[in-house]
């Protein structure tokens, strides 16, 4: 069976204040996954090595690592993708707990902050909410979102800035203001408006290449600029 | 009570010009270095075409006002928008000055292109 060569950037702080890289012969064929790999390496090789996995089939979002310096599943990039020796490395942006594991506080807290729920206080709210296939239409693609955060290890603007509300909270935001059902628009344009909100983006685009899910979050955080500077405007008169 | 504090951003004032110059700089941009700059110095155009007394009289017109928005103002705050936004990802200076000088040369320079017209049509 052909090998391949893996570099994995270890970071074991209960030993030592540094990163450092360990290089992992693996087997593989043309199925084997990333995902595969590390679990390869983690039972026959290094029982130490963490990093997180659970569906296997690019659906519970975990697995995100940076392979040869670009944001990936692990379960949906293949080794026969890449020639010669590749490298792995916790998801950029985020602050590393432990080998491949990222702390995702922060971008936990940005998707609460845009309300990503279904805001709905009339009076027949707890009766069924009829969608005809054209208004879910108008959201369907930014509802596919599996909250990986490769969009965040993507977006230099995150990387200067972690107050950056990001791709994908921002894309959540505006699947729920383009709800047919919903009616928490008012509520979540006060963070869209803000600073941190959309008009920290500068449309450089990265964070759709690398979405899993073709979410295309960067069309929607530039929709949301569109929706940002209207409400600014109808503000104004309203005034 | 936490939306009391957040503050909204200025950025679609700068953003709607920014895009507004951004579409000049791609339709009527090139269209005046065409004409201005290649087909009548390449003499494709009479030279007559923009002598003297015609080029004041375009010029210094309604035709001449909108000439200068798109032409030189609208684009001015466009490049002064890219300019904010590169040094930002630089990392060169604190973005609250830059915003200043930026969009005030914008500013500066549009009045001073318009105060020119001003003056042309006295
Ligand atoms: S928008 Fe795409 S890249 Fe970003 S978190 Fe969602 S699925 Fe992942
Ligand atoms: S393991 Fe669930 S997305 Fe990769």
């Amino acid at each position: 069976m052909t090998t391949k060569r893996l570099s994995i950037q270890r970071y074991l702080p209960e030993q030592s204040k540094t990163p450092f890289w360990q290089e992992f012969e693996v087997p593989f064929d043309d199925s084997t996954s990333i995902l595969e790999a590390l679990n390869h390496i983690k039972e026959d090789m290094d029982g130490s090595l963490s990093y997180r996995w659970s569906c296997r089939m690019a659906i519970c979002g975990s697995c995100g690592v940076m392979v040869n310096g670009e944001p990936k599943l692990g379960c949906k990039s293949f080794l026969r993708e890449y020639p010669g020796t590749i490298s792995i490395e916790p998801l950029a942006h985020f602050p590393v707990q432990k080998d491949l594991i990222i702390d995702m506080e922060i971008f936990l807290e940005h998707l609460a902050a845009v309300q990503p729920y279904l805001i709905n206080d009339s009076q027949d709210s707890n009766q069924t909410h009829k969608q005809t296939p054209a208004q879910l239409a108008k959201y369907l693609t930014f509802s596919d979102c599996i909250n990986c955060g490769l969009c965040y290890s993507a977006c230099p603007q995150f990387g200067l800035n972690p107050e950056f509300l990001g791709p994908a909270a921002l894309t959540l935001a505006h699947r729920y203001n383009l709800d047919s059902r919903d009616q928490g628009k008012a509520q979540r344009m006060v963070q869209l408006n803000r600073e941190e909100g959309v008009w920290t983006c500068t449309f450089v685009g990265y964070c759709s290449e690398v979405c899993p899910k073709s979410v295309d979050p960067a069309a929607a955080v530039n929709q949301g600029k569109v929706e940002s500077a209207k409400d600014l405007l109808i503000n104004l008169f309203k005034r | 009570m936490m939306e009391k504090r957040v503050k909204r951003s200025d950025e679609p004032i700068w953003w709607a010009l920014f895009s507004a110059g951004g579409v000049c700089f791609a339709v009527f941009v090139p269209a005046a270095i065409l004409f201005i700059a290649l087909l009548i110095p390449l003499g494709l155009l009479p030279a007559e075409t923009l002598d003297f007394e015609r080029s004041r009289g375009l010029l210094f017109s309604f035709p001449g006002l909108i000439f200068i928005g798109v032409v030189i103002c609208l684009p001015l705050f466009h490049a002064m928008h890219r300019i904010r936004h590169g040094l930002h990802d630089l990392k060169l200076g604190r973005d609250k000055t830059n915003k200043v000088i930026a969009y005030g040369a914008a500013i500066v320079f549009s009045l001073l292109a318009l105060l020119g017209f001003v003056l042309g049509i006295m």
